[in-house]
C-alpha cells in the first residue's frame, strides 16, 4: 500500500480538522469528496508532508515520513498540486517544472528531457518559453500539474486540479488521471463529483473531519437509490444522499 | 494535455543543455536567470558613476588614493541595493504564496534558500566587478607608477557574501512588504554611522569594510606609496565578513524545516564558527597600531616583509638644484618646481645649500586625541654633497582642487629649506626669522615688530646684494650671532 | 449563501449614515494598505532619529547626514504601501479610491514629518524642522513616483538611491567642489526657495500620480 493512514488526526487551534481518519491505498485513482471544510485538504496536507499529523500513524510509500531521512525519501517519489498554487511570475513554464524538478532531486542528467515531457504532457508545449504571469488561469493549473508529475511520482496528491480548466482540457485531464493511476496512487481532492465517476475507482467521502462513505463511483451513486437526495446526475444523488445520512 | 505516456515531440523544442550541470549548477543558473539584481543594476551603476567614479577622477590619478576611495565609496553605493534585493528574494516564497508547495519537496529549504542567496550574491560581485574594473582601467591608463591595490577591491567582494546574506536572512525571517525597504535603509545606515565610532588606531569599529587605512587621513597619497599596501586590515576586515556570512547563512539553516538534523546541525556550527571568526577578526581589529608609514599595523597578522620600502627610480627637474620627486607624484613634479624655484634661486650657491631636493616618505603618527602627526622623520638636510629631504603636504589632491597647492608647497616646503638653510626653525633667533622671511617674501612676523621691519628690509635688497650678504654671514646666522640690527 | 435561520448580514445603510460609511471605507482601505504597520516603522524612525541625536555627537555634514537617513527610512515605508493586495478587482471598483490613495499618502507623509521633527525637539537637529519637512516630502514624494513606475514592492530602490547622491552632495559642501543643483535638495539650507520648489514639485507629483494611477501592478522580479 503507498498510503497507509491509521486514526490520523489533525488540529488547528481547537478547530479538529480531521479527526481519526483510517485508510488505505494502492495504485489507482482515489477521489477525495467532501463539502467545504470537510477536511480534505487538510488530510492531502498530511499525506504530502507539509504537515505533521496531531495523532495517529502515517505511511507513506512504506515509509514513515516522521522521520527527516523517510520523509526526504517519500518527497522523491512525491506530486503535489496544493489548492491555492503559488508562482514565480517572472519563471517561464519550463524554469518553473524544471525548479520543481531539482528540488525533487531528479538526476540532473534526467531533468531536461523530463521537464519537457511533463510540459508536453499537459499540453503546454507551445507555452513552454512563456513568463508565467502571462499566462491564464486554467495554464497555470496545468503548469501546477507538470511540476507535480515531473518526477513521475508513485503518490500523486491533487487537490481541486481541475478548478478553472476548461472543458476540453478536463477531458484530457481526467485521461491523464487514469493514465497515471495505472501505476501510481493518486489522491483527488475535488468538489466536482463528475471527475470522480470519470476518473476515478475509487471514491472516499469526507465529512466534518472523518471518511463517511467508501467504494467505488457505482456504489455512491447507489447510495440515493430509495431516497429524493437533490442532485443532476447519480453520483450527486449519492453524494447528497451519504452526507443527509451523516448529518441526520 | 494527454495521457500518452511517450513525449511527443515539442512544438517548439526545449533547448538543450551545452554544458551539464550538477543539480546545484542547474538552480544556480536558474536563479541567476530571474534575480532582482539585473533591475538594479543600472540604478547601480549610475550611482557608483556619481559618486565613486566621478569624485575618483577628480583626484590625480595615483593607485592609492583612487582604491581607497572607491573601497568607502563603491561599498555605500551597493550596501542599500544588494540588501533591499536579498531581502527582497529572501521573502519570496512568502510573498507568492509558493511555501505550501516547495515545502514538500525532497531538498532541504536551505538548499533552496542558498541557491537564492549565491544568485544574488553573484549578480552584486559582477556589478562591483565591472564598476571597479572600469575605474581601474582608467587608472591603468592614466597612473605614472605603481599598480592597482588588489586588497580594498578583496575587502568588497568580500563584503557582497554578507550584504547579501544580511537582507536574505532579514527576508526570509520576516516576509513583509516593509522588510526589504526597511532593511536597505537600516544597513546603509548601520554601515555609515560604523564609522562615527571610530577612535583612534586601536578601534573595534576598524573591521568595518568602509575603512581602507587610518581613518582619520582618509585616502593620502603618502600611504602605500614608498611602502607596501598593508594587508593587516584588509585581512581582519575579510575574517569578518567571512564569519559574518557564515553566521547569518548558519542562521538561516537552524531552523526547523530547514533540512534534517545533520544539516542543521552542520548550519548550527557554521554559525557558531562564523560568529567566532567575525568575533576574532574584531578583536584583530581594536589591536591595530597606526604604523609610521600611515597604515594600520596589527601585530597577530603583520608581516614584516611589508615594512620593506617599494624600490623606485625618482623622476628629477633639469633645474641647478635638482628636484626629486617618487614616480607616482611625477604629475605633480612641475608646480612643485615652480613652486620652489624663487626659493632655490635664493638659496643656490650658498654655503651648506643643498644640491639636491629628495622627496621622502613621510612619517605618521596617532597623537592621544583623535588625530594623526603626519612628519619627517631624521634631519631635513644631511649627506655629502648636501641633500634637502622634501615631505610634500599631506591631501595633495584637495589643495590641488582648491588651486592653492603652489602656495601650500611654497609655505612650507620652501620654509623648511630656507630654515635648514639659515638655522631657522622651532628656536629661530629674531635674525634668522627675519632673514626667512625676507628669502620667502612671506610675512609671519608679528607686524610692526623690529623683525618685520628687517624682514621687509632684507627682501627689499636687490638679489645679488642678498646674496652676497648671505654669503658672507651664513656661518654666524646659523650660529646666532647675527643681531637685526646686523641685517642689511 | 445562509441557511434558513442562520445570521444574516444587516441590509441597509449602518446608523451613522454616509460619514460612517466614509470611516468605514478609510479604515479598511488603511487596513488594506497595512498602514498602521507603516506608522510603526515611522514611529520606530523617529526614536532611532531621537536616539542618535541624543546619544551620538554628530558635527558637519554627519550632522545633516544623520536626519537624511531616517526621513529615507519614513519615505520608502510610505513608498511600500502604495502596493495594493487586490490588483484588478479594487481597480473595477467607484470613485472613492484616488481620494482614498491621496488620503493615505498625505496621512502618511504629515505623520513622518511631524514624528521626525518632534524627534528632534530639544536635541541638534541640523537644518531644523523646515528642513525635515522638505526632505521627507520630496523623499516621499520621489518613493511615489517609483511606486507609480516600478510597483509598490520596488519602489524603495528610487528614494535609496536618492539618499546617497544627497549624502554625497552634503559631502561636497564640506570638501568641494561643491554640488548646488536645487533638485538635490537636501544639501541646499532650510530657507533656500529653489529646492522647496523642487521637492514641493516632486512631493505633488508623486501623490497625484498615486492617486490618480496607483501603484503599478506588476511584480518586477519573482
Amino acid at each position: 500500500m503507498n498510503v497507509e493512514l491509521i486514526e490520523v488526526t489533525r488540529r488547528f487551534g481547537r478547530t479538529r480538522a480531521v479527526a481519526g481518519v483510517t485508510m488505505e491505498a494502492g495504485p489507482g485513482v482515489l477521489g477525495l469528496l467532501g463539502p467545504n471544510g470537510a477536511g480534505k485538504t487538510s488530510l492531502l496536507r498530511m499525506m504530502a508532508t507539509v504537515i505533521p499529523p496531531s495523532s495517529g500513524r502515517i505511511r507513506l510509500l512504506g515509509r514513515d515520513p516522521g522521520g527527516y531521512g523517510q520523509r526526504r525519501q517519500i518527497r522523491r517519489g512525491l506530486g503535489y498540486v496544493p489548492q491555492n498554487l503559488g508562482y514565480y511570475p517572472r519563471f517561464t513554464v519550463v524554469e518553473f517544472v524544471e525548479y520543481f524538478a531539482l528540488l525533487k532531486e531528479m538526476p540532473p542528467a534526467r531533468v531536461h528531457h523530463a521537464v519537457a515531457a511533463a510540459v508536453e504532457r499537459v499540453g503546454l508545449g507551445d507555452k513552454a518559453r512563456a513568463k508565467l504571469a502571462t499566462l491564464s488561469g486554467g495554464m497555470l493549473r496545468r503548469v501546477g500539474i507538470a511540476q507535480a508529475i515531473v518526477n513521475e511520482p508513485e503518490l500523486l496528491l491533487l487537490d481541486e486540479p481541475t478548478a478553472g480548466l476548461d472543458p476540453e482540457q478536463r477531458v484530457a485531464f481526467r485521461a491523464l488521471l487514469r493514465d497515471l493511476g495505472q501505476a501510481a496512487t493518486v489522491v483527488v481532492s475535488t468538489h466536482l463529483v463528475e471527475d470522480v465517476g470519470a476518473a476515478c475507482a475509487r471514491v472516499a467521502l469526507m465529512d466534518r473531519g472523518r471518511i463517511v462513505f467508501r467504494g467505488t463511483p457505482d456504489e455512491l451513486a447507489g447510495r440515493a437509490e430509495g431516497t429524493s437526495a437533490a442532485g443532476d446526475a447519480p453520483l450527486e444523488r449519492g453524494y447528497s444522499a451519504v452526507l443527509a445520512e451523516v448529518r441526520s | 494535455m494527454t495521457a500518452a505516456p511517450v513525449v511527443p515531440a515539442p512544438a517548439r523544442p526545449v533547448r538543450a543543455l551545452r554544458v551539464p550541470l550538477t543539480a546545484a549548477g542547474r538552480m544556480l543558473r536558474l536563479e541567476l536567470r530571474r534575480n532582482v539584481m539585473p533591475w538594479l543594476l543600472p540604478l547601480t551603476a549610475g550611482l557608483f558613476w556619481f559618486i565613486t567614479y566621478r569624485p575618483s577622477m577628480a583626484y590625480p590619478p595615483m593607485w592609492n588614493l583612487r582604491a581607497m576611495t572607491m573601497q568607502g565609496t563603491s561599498l555605500a553605493v551597493l550596501v542599500p541595493t544588494v540588501v533591499g534585493a536579498a531581502a527582497w528574494l529572501g521573502s519570496r516564497e512568502g510573498r507568492h504564496g509558493m511555501a505550501e508547495l516547495v515545502s514538500g519537496t525532497a531538498r532541504p529549504r536551505w538548499f533552496r534558500q542558498l541557491a537564492a542567496w549565491a544568485a544574488t550574491t553573484c549578480w552584486a560581485v559582477v556589478a562591483y566587478l565591472g564598476c571597479v574594473g572600469v575605474l581601474y582601467g582608467v587608472t591603468a591608463r592614466q597612473a605614472a607608477w605603481g599598480g592597482p591595490l588588489w586588497w580594498p577591491v578583496v575587502v568588497g567582494v568580500a563584503s557582497l557574501p554578507a550584504f547579501s546574506a544580511l537582507g536574505f536572512v532579514a527576508g526570509a525571517l520576516r516576509p513583509s512588504r516593509f522588510t526589504p525597504p526597511l532593511v536597505a535603509v537600516a544597513a546603509f545606515l548601520a554601515f555609515e554611522i560604523s564609522a562615527q565610532f571610530i577612535h583612534g588606531d586601536h578601534s573595534y569599529w576598524q573591521v568595518s569594510p568602509l575603512v581602507a587605512g587610518p581613518w582619520e587621513i582618509g585616502p593620502d597619497e603618502g600611504v602605500a606609496t614608498f611602502y607596501p599596501y598593508l594587508p593587516d586590515l584588509p585581512i581582519a576586515q575579510v575574517m569578518f565578513l567571512a564569519g559574518l556570512t557564515a553566521a547569518l547563512l548558519g542562521a538561516l539553516g537552524v531552523p526547523a524545516g530547514a533540512g534534517g538534523r545533520w544539516l542543521r546541525g552542520s548550519a548550527a556550527a557554521t554559525a557558531v564558527v562564523g560568529l567566532v571568526v567575525a568575533a576574532t577578526a574584531v578583536g584583530l581589529a581594536g589591536t591595530g597600531r597606526l604604523d609610521v608609514h600611515g597604515m594600520i599595523a596589527i601585530p597577530a597578522l603583520h608581516d614584516a616583509a611589508d615594512d620593506d620600502p617599494i624600490r623606485y627610480s625618482p623622476v628629477c627637474s633639469r633645474t641647478a638644484v635638482p628636484v626629486c620627486l617618487h614616480p607616482a607624484y611625477a604629475g605633480y613634479l612641475p608646480v612643485v618646481v615652480d613652486a620652489l624655484e624663487p626659493v632655490l634661486r635664493e638659496v643656490a650657491g650658498l654655503p651648506g645649500a643643498p644640491a639636491r631636493i629628495s622627496q621622502v616618505a613621510a612619517t605618521y603618527r596617532q597623537d592621544p586625541g583623535n588625530g594623526v602627526r603626519i612628519g619627517r622623520a631624521g634631519p631635513p638636510v644631511s649627506g655629502t654633497p648636501p641633500v634637502f629631504h622634501l615631505v610634500l603636504p599631506s591631501h595633495l589632491a584637495r589643495r590641488t582642487a582648491t588651486g592653492d597647492f603652489a602656495a601650500e608647497v611654497r609655505a612650507t616646503v620652501g620654509r623648511d629649506l630656507v630654515d635648514a638653510v639659515v638655522g631657522g626653525g622651532r628656536g629661530a633667533t629674531p635674525a634668522q626669522q627675519a632673514v626667512a622671511d625676507g628669502m620667502l617674501r612671506t610675512s609671519t612676523l608679528p607686524p610692526g615688530s623690529p623683525a618685520a621691519a628687517a624682514a621687509r628690509r632684507f627682501a627689499a635688497l636687490p638679489a645679488a646684494a642678498r646674496h652676497a650678504w648671505l654669503v658672507d654671514h651664513l656661518a654666524a646666522l646659523r650660529t646666532g650671532d647675527v643681531t637685526l640690527g646686523q641685517l642689511p | 449563501m445562509s441557511r434558513g435561520g442562520a445570521r444574516t448580514l444587516p441590509s441597509g445603510s449602518p446608523p451613522g449614515g454616509a460619514a460612517r460609511v466614509g470611516l468605514r471605507l478609510a479604515h479598511l482601505h488603511l487596513a488594506s494598505r497595512r498602514v498602521p504597520a507603516a506608522l510603526a516603522a515611522v514611529a520606530a524612525c523617529a526614536v532611532g532619529l531621537r536616539i542618535a541625536l541624543l546619544h551620538g555627537h554628530w558635527t558637519a555634514y554627519g550632522a545633516r547626514q544623520l536626519p537624511l537617513i531616517f526621513e529615507t527610512g519614513c519615505a520608502v515605508v510610505i513608498a511600500a504601501t502604495t502596493a495594493s493586495p487586490f490588483g484588478e478587482p479594487e481597480r473595477a471598483t467607484g470613485r472613492w479610491l484616488p481620494f482614498l490613495r491621496l488620503g493615505t499618502a498625505l496621512v502618511l507623509t504629515a505623520a513622518a514629518a511631524g514624528a521626525l521633527a518632534a524627534a528632534g525637539t530639544g536635541a541638534h537637529l541640523a537644518g531644523g524642522t523646515l528642513d525635515v519637512l522638505r526632505d521627507t516630502a520630496g523623499l516621499t514624494g520621489l518613493g511615489l513616483l517609483c511606486a507609480a513606475a516600478l510597483g509598490g514592492p520596488l519602489a524603495w530602490a528610487g528614494p535609496a538611491g536618492y539618499l546617497m547622491v544627497a549624502l554625497y552632495a552634503l559631502y561636497t559642501q564640506w570638501h568641494g567642489p561643491a554640488l548646488t543643483t536645487p533638485w538635490i535638495w537636501p544639501a541646499r539650507p532650510p530657507h533656500d526657495v529653489g529646492a522647496a520648489i523642487c521637492a514641493g514639485l516632486v512631493f505633488a507629483g508623486g501623490v497625484l500620480l498615486i492617486a490618480v494611477r496607483g501603484a503599478r501592478d506588476t511584480v518586477a522580479g519573482s
